[in-house]
C-alpha cells in the first residue's frame, strides 16, 4: 500500500472543504510512502469539481458523470470506488466522515479485506507504516491505530481536521470506466436539500453560535442567534433537544448524533451540556457559554460561562461586535 | 417475517470515562453494561414494525460479545424481543471492523432474517463502518439512518436522513437497515415484559458452530491498536454572574477581544 485515494463525495459538483483537505493530506502521505495522490469524482456535476481539484497536488483525477449515481443509494459509488482503488493499485483510501462516506466505508471494508481508522485526526508514517489518530469514546481517548501491512486499506477523515494549500501540480483528469455487470437494488426516489444556500456549512464555520431549548422556540434562532453568528462571520448551530422539537433542521445539530465541529469560537446559548452535546463540540477552541442556570454542566468546559438570560444578553452582544467591525473598517 | 437486530453490549456511556494512568486501561470496574443506546432505537423500530406487520413476525436480538454478559440481554428481551442470540468466543476477542462484521455476518447466515436492523453507531468503538462491512458479507442491500420504514409487498420502504436532508428509498428484502434516533423513542420494558423475559431464550453459539474460513480475534484483524491516552484536558473557566444583560454582554465582548476573536 503506497498509493493514497480520495473520495470525493458531492453533490451536483458543490463539495464540502474536507475533500481539499483530503487531497492536501493526500500528497503528504503519498510522498511519505513513495506513492502517487488520486482522486475519484462520480455522479452528475463529476467534471467541474475535477476542474476545481487540479489546483491541488494530485497525480490523476479519476472521472465519470454517470447518472446512476445519484438514482442509486450508494451501490454506484462502492463499485466505482472499488474500481479506482484496483486502478490505482494497492492504496490508503481517504473517505469523509459523514453519514454517507461512513457507508460506503464499512461496504468497503468488505469488499477489499480492508483495515479502517475511523474518525482520523492525523496520521503518522513511519518505515512505510501508516498509524491514525482518532479521538474515541466521544473524544475521552486520543487512540493510535496501525494499519496492518495489506493492499488496501481505509480512513474516513474528521472535517476540519487537516488544512488546505491548494498547489497545481498538473493532475491528469482521466474518465473511469463503469464497472460492468453489476445490479443495483436500493432505488432513491426523491432527495430533499434542507440546507439553506447562502449559509456557511457548520463544519467548516471558524464561528459557531448554537441554540439549545432554552431559546424555547424556532424563533429566537432567526432573531436572536443569526444576526449574532453573521455579526462573528460565523454559522449557526443547535442540540438535539431543539432539532427534535422541530425548531430547526437536524442537519443543524451538534453532537454524538450530529454533526462534529471545531470551530475556534464556539457560543452556547440556552444549551445544558450534556455528554451527548459536548461530544460535538468540545474540541473547539474557546467556548463561551450563555445561560441561565450557573450549575448547568457546560460550565465545566466553557472558557468563559455568563449567567444570565439569553435573550436579553445576545442583542447587546450583537450592537457590541457589530459595531467594534464598523470601527474597524472605518 | 423475521427481523433480526444487532445489539452491541457496551460500558454505561453517561459514566465519565477514565484511564487508570498505571495500566492505560479503561476503568471499566464500577461502570455498568447496557445495551448501546443506538441499538434500542434500532430495537424499538424492529418492534414497531413487527406490530404492524402482525401475524407470524418476530424479532430476535443478536450479539457478539463475552458470555458474561448474556443476561444484559434481558433488557432487550423484556422490552418486547422474542428471542436472543449471542456468538460468544474467546478467539473473537480483539476483533476489529473487519473481523467482528465478518464473523457476525457468518452468524447472521445461520440465523436467518427478512430484515437485518443496525444501530448507526456504536458508543464505545464507534467507526460506523460495521452496518456497510455487514450488508457486503450477507450480500444484502444496505438502507442507513432510517427515520421511517415500512414494509409493503416484499419491499422495503424507507424515509431516510442524509447530511444535507433527507430522501426515500426503496429496496428489496432481505436487506439491512441502520436506523436513525429519529425513528422514534425506545419503549420502556412493562412490569410484564420484565417478568415474561426471563423465560425467553437465549441461544449461544461459537466459532465451531460457523465454519469460518479466515482467522478472527486479534489474529484476523487489519488494525492495531498502539497507544491510547486522554485528550488534553480542557480547564474549567470562568463563571460569572452578572449584574444586567449590559453587562453580561459587555463580559462576552471583553473576553473575546482579550483572546482576538473579535
Ligand atoms: C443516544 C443519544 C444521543 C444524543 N445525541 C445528542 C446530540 O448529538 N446532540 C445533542 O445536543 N444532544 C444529544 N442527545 C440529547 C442530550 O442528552 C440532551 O438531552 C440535549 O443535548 C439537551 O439539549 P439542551 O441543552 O438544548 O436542553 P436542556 O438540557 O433542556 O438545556 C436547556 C438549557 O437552557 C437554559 N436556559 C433556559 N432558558 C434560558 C434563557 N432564557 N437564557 C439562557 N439560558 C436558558 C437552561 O438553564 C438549560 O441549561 C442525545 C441523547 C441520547 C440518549
Ligand atoms: N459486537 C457487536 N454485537 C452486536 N452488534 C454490533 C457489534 N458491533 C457492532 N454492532 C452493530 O453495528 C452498529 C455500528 O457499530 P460500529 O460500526 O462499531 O459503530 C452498532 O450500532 C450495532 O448495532
Amino acid at each position: 500500500m503506497n498509493n493514497v485515494l480520495v473520495y470525493a463525495e458531492h453533490r451536483g459538483g458543490q463539495t464540502r472543504k474536507v475533500t481539499f483537505e483530503m487531497a492536501t493530506e493526500a500528497r503528504r502521505i503519498a510522498d511519505a510512502l513513495g506513492g502517487k495522490a488520486l482522486a475519484l469524482v462520480v455522479g452528475a456535476g463529476s467534471a467541474q469539481l475535477a476542474e476545481q481539484l487540479k489546483n491541488y497536488p494530485l497525480d490523476t483525477i479519476y472521472v465519470n458523470d454517470d447518472a446512476d449515481v445519484d438514482k442509486f443509494l450508494l451501490d454506484p459509488v462502492v463499485d466505482y470506488v472499488e474500481a479506482a482503488a484496483k486502478a490505482a493499485g494497492p492504496s490508503l483510501i481517504l473517505i469523509p466522515n459523514t453519514l454517507a462516506g461512513r457507508d460506503v466505508a464499512g461496504r468497503l471494508v468488505a469488499r477489499l479485506g480492508a483495515g479502517i481508522g475511523a474518525d482520523v485526526t492525523d496520521f503518522h508514517i513511519e518505515n512505510g507504516v501508516v498509524t491514525c489518530v482518532s479521538p474515541k469514546m466521544g473524544g475521552a481517548l486520543i487512540t493510535t491505530c496501525a494499519l496492518k501491512n495489506a493492499d488496501y486499506a481505509i480512513a474516513t477523515i474528521r472535517p476540519n481536521a487537516f488544512s488546505v494549500a491548494p498547489s497545481a501540480t498538473g493532475a491528469q483528469v482521466q474518465p473511469i470506466e463503469k464497472p460492468a455487470g453489476k445490479t443495483y437494488s436500493a432505488v432513491i426516489e426523491s432527495d430533499v436539500d434542507e440546507e439553506s444556500s447562502g449559509e456557511m456549512a457548520l463544519e467548516e464555520a471558524a464561528v459557531v453560535v448554537a441554540g439549545g431549548r432554552g431559546l424555547g422556540g424556532p424563533e429566537p434562532f432567526d432573531t436572536l442567534l443569526k444576526p449574532l453568528a453573521h455579526a462573528l462571520g460565523g454559522a449557526v448551530g443547535a442540540s438535539r433537544a431543539a432539532a427534535d422539537a422541530g425548531w430547526v433542521s437536524y442537519s443543524l445539530q451538534i453532537g454524538q448524533t450530529g454533526k462534529t465541529v471545531t470551530p475556534s469560537l464556539y457560543v452556547a446559548v440556552g444549551i445544558s451540556g450534556a455528554i451527548q452535546h459536548k461530544v460535538g463540540m468540545r474540541a473547539s477552541g474557546t467556548i463561551v457559554a450563555i445561560n441561565k442556570d450557573g450549575a448547568a454542566p457546560i460550565a465545566e468546559f466553557s472558557d468563559l460561562m455568563v449567567v444570565g438570560d439569553a435573550f436579553s444578553i445576545v442583542p447587546e452582544l450583537t450592537k457590541l461586535v457589530e459595531s467594534a467591525k464598523k470601527e474597524a473598517v472605518s | 417475517m423475521k427481523i433480526v437486530v444487532t445489539v452491541k453490549l457496551v460500558p454505561d456511556p453517561n459514566s465519565e470515562k477514565k484511564i487508570d494512568p498505571n495500566t492505560k486501561r479503561l476503568v471499566r470496574t464500577g461502570v455498568e453494561t447496557v445495551l448501546n443506546p443506538y441499538d434500542e432505537y434500532a430495537l424499538e423500530a424492529a418492534l414497531q414494525l413487527k406490530e404492524r406487520a402482525g401475524g407470524d413476525a418476530t424479532v430476535t436480538v443478536f450479539t457478539m460479545g463475552p458470555e458474561a454478559l448474556k443476561e444484559t440481554l434481558r433488557k432487550a428481551l423484556a422490552m418486547g424481543a422474542d428471542e436472543a442470540v449471542m456468538l460468544a468466543d474467546a478467539a473473537l476477542e480483539g476483533s476489529d471492523v473487519s473481523a467482528t462484521s465478518y464473523a457476525m455476518a457468518q452468524a447472521l447466515k445461520k440465523t436467518g432474517f427478512d430484515l437485518l436492523i443496525v444501530g448507526g453507531l456504536t458508543d464505545d468503538g464507534s467507526t460506523g463502518a460495521v452496518p456497510g462491512a455487514l450488508a457486503e458479507y450477507l450480500g444484502v442491500p444496505c438502507i442507513t439512518n432510517a427515520r421511517k420504514a415500512e414494509v409493503t409487498g416484499g419491499a422495503l420502504q424507507v424515509e431516510r436522513e442524509t447530511d444535507s436532508g433527507y430522501q426515500t428509498v426503496r429496496g428489496p428484502l432481505p436487506a439491512l437497515l441502520t436506523t436513525a434516533l429519529t425513528f422514534g423513542e425506545p419503549r420502556y420494558a412493562s412490569l410484564k415484559g420484565i417478568m415474561g423475559a426471563k423465560k425467553k431464550p437465549i441461544a449461544i453459539l461459537t466459532l465451531s458452530d460457523l465454519g469460518l474460513d479466515r482467522p478472527v480475534g486479534t489474529d484476523g484483524s487489519k488494525t492495531q491498536l498502539v497507544n491510547f491516552a486522554p485528550p488534553p484536558v480542557r480547564g474549567k473557566g470562568k463563571t460569572i454572574e452578572v449584574a444586567d444583560a449590559t453587562a453580561g454582554a459587555h463580559a462576552i465582548f471583553d473576553f473575546l477581544k482579550e483572546k482576538k476573536l473579535v
